[in-house]
């Protein structure tokens, strides 16, 4: 029975290819389990990895086109192939290191289209890689021949993936078959998106390097112009800057302090002026007597013997808002910003002020 | 009993009641273990009739959020009153938690 009228040979490279999907399907699952698992301890982040085994029906079309020239099924090497699409050039190269690590590579057959377009043209950019499982990797007695199997790697950017899926969307196939006009527009759109990766990458370089060298001052001390903002903030918080007054608070009652996330006082600070490190370090030098004694008047007659490790920047943060005449209103909002507006946020900036009377600056 | 527990919404629902002193909390150990062994979903503590707290309850209130911190699901603290907000306020422990 030859329901699609192919000649003979391509009728038997089909029955080859049925008989041979079991041993595609495992060959799949052991390839993509390697892979992940290797992308995953890389760090490298992906926005997809797909795996797919070729349809019957596509496979009869390749065959009905260029059977010919297939001596026996080993000879197409995209019955089972894979694509890993992730969001900066860079990491399409750490992909391809990642695959070269794991998988024989037919550096005869792979190919970079990347690298293939004259300096003056823009088109298709991927890389594709036609790989063997190794036997040292895997190998199953059941399957002697699977690692014999070639199968194709397909390495490329977001932006390149989403030309190549309209390209083939809109049927564009060559300028022959094309008229010029959606040549050139597709060609301009494939230019564009060139760069639009390298400035991705720019950007993402960039800043990396920009939190190395604010990770580096902030490490070494050297906090005074570093910009205050998250990532910063964050390696600052690694220096355990408000470790000394937390302890001094915490003697009050001999109590233990728990750990707690500060980050949220990072927009606090921001939202009151403070615009570097060392604005946070002068804040603390100038307010650390008050929010002591702050804590003092709130913990002194209570026999509270646990603190969250934030009780001394929220009290450094209180006091540089009274004194600034921000007043309950600036307490409610510093409350609003930690907690998220709710009624509770009044109900404390009056207990705040309450307790706060009783410092000396408040009386001047 | 300090704490009443139920089922409610998917999550775990308690009323917290009456004085969370130190003899109380050594003594909720045991009733929050419902609590602890489905700490993958949504706690909440009701603290309406919740009139006092001590360090030992606010060590209970810490051991319930460690164990949904680990295991995914959140602790969230409804109506405390005024003098629990000014120990939570005090403490710092405003920020460990979700109040509403």
């Amino acid at each position: 029975m030859n329901p699609y009228g192919l000649n003979p040979h391509c009728e038997m490279l089909l029955e080859e290819y049925r008989e041979q999907l079991p041993m595609y399907d495992s060959l799949k699952k052991v390839v993509m389990e390697k892979l992940q698992l290797l992308i995953e301890q890389s760090g490298v982040e992906t926005n997809s990895v797909e795996a797919r085994i070729k349809k019957e029906e596509s496979l009869v079309g390749k065959l009905e086109r260029k059977g010919g020239k297939y001596t026996s099924l080993s000879d197409i090497t995209d019955i089972f192939g894979a694509r890993i699409i992730t969001f900066y050039n860079e990491d399409v190269d750490r992909i391809a290191s990642i695959a070269e690590s794991l998988f024989d590579i037919d550096w005869a057959n792979s190919v970079d289209k990347r690298k293939m377009h004259e300096f003056s043209s823009f088109g298709y950019n991927s890389l594709h890689y036609i790989c063997r499982l190794p036997k040292s990797l895997y190998y199953d007695p059941q399957y002697p021949k699977l690692n014999e199997i070639r199968f194709e790697l397909q390495m490329r950017t977001a932006l390149q993936h989403v030309w190549s899926a309209i390209q083939h969307d809109i049927g564009y196939k060559s300028e022959i078959e094309t008229p010029i006009e959606y040549h050139r527009g597709l060609s301009r759109l494939a230019g564009m998106l060139e760069l639009a990766d390298n400035e991705f990458s720019r950007i993402r370089n960039s800043i990396s390097d920009y939190r190395r060298r604010a990770q580096s001052l902030v490490k070494s001390g050297n906090i005074e112009e570093v910009p205050l903002d998250g990532d910063t903030f964050r390696s600052y918080l690694g220096l355990h800057p408000f470790d000394k007054l937390n302890r001094k608070i915490a003697a009050i009652t001999q109590a233990e302090l728990h750990e707690a996330n500060l980050m949220p006082y990072q927009g606090v600070l921001r939202q009151m002026g403070m615009k570097t490190l060392g604005d946070v370090e002068r804040m603390m030098s100038q307010n650390f007597d008050d929010a002591y004694q702050l804590a003092l008047f709130q913990l002194g007659s209570t026999d509270i013997d646990i603190l969250a490790e934030s009780v001394g920047i929220q009290n450094l943060c209180i006091v540089h808002i009274l004194k600034s005449g921000g007043g309950r209103l600036g307490i409610k909002l510093m409350f609003d910003y930690i907690n998220g507006k709710m009624p509770q946020n009044a109900v404390m900036a009056d207990i705040v002020m309450e307790q706060a009377q009783r410092l000396s600056f408040m009386n001047r | 009993m300090i704490f009443d527990i139920k089922e409610q919404n998917g999550g775990m629902y308690a009323t917290v009641s009456g004085r969370l002193d130190t003899p109380a909390a050594v003594k909720a150990q045991q009733e929050i273990t419902p609590l602890l062994e489905n700490a993958d979903k949504v706690i909440t503590l009701d603290c309406t009739s919740l009139e006092y707290i001590s360090s030992s309850g606010l060590r209970l209130f810490l051991t319930i959020r460690k164990e949904a911190a680990a295991k995914g699901g959140k602790v969230v603290i409804e109506h405390i009153n005024d003098e629990i907000k000014k120990v939570f306020m005090m403490t710092g422990f405003f920020n460990l938690f979700e109040i509403r």
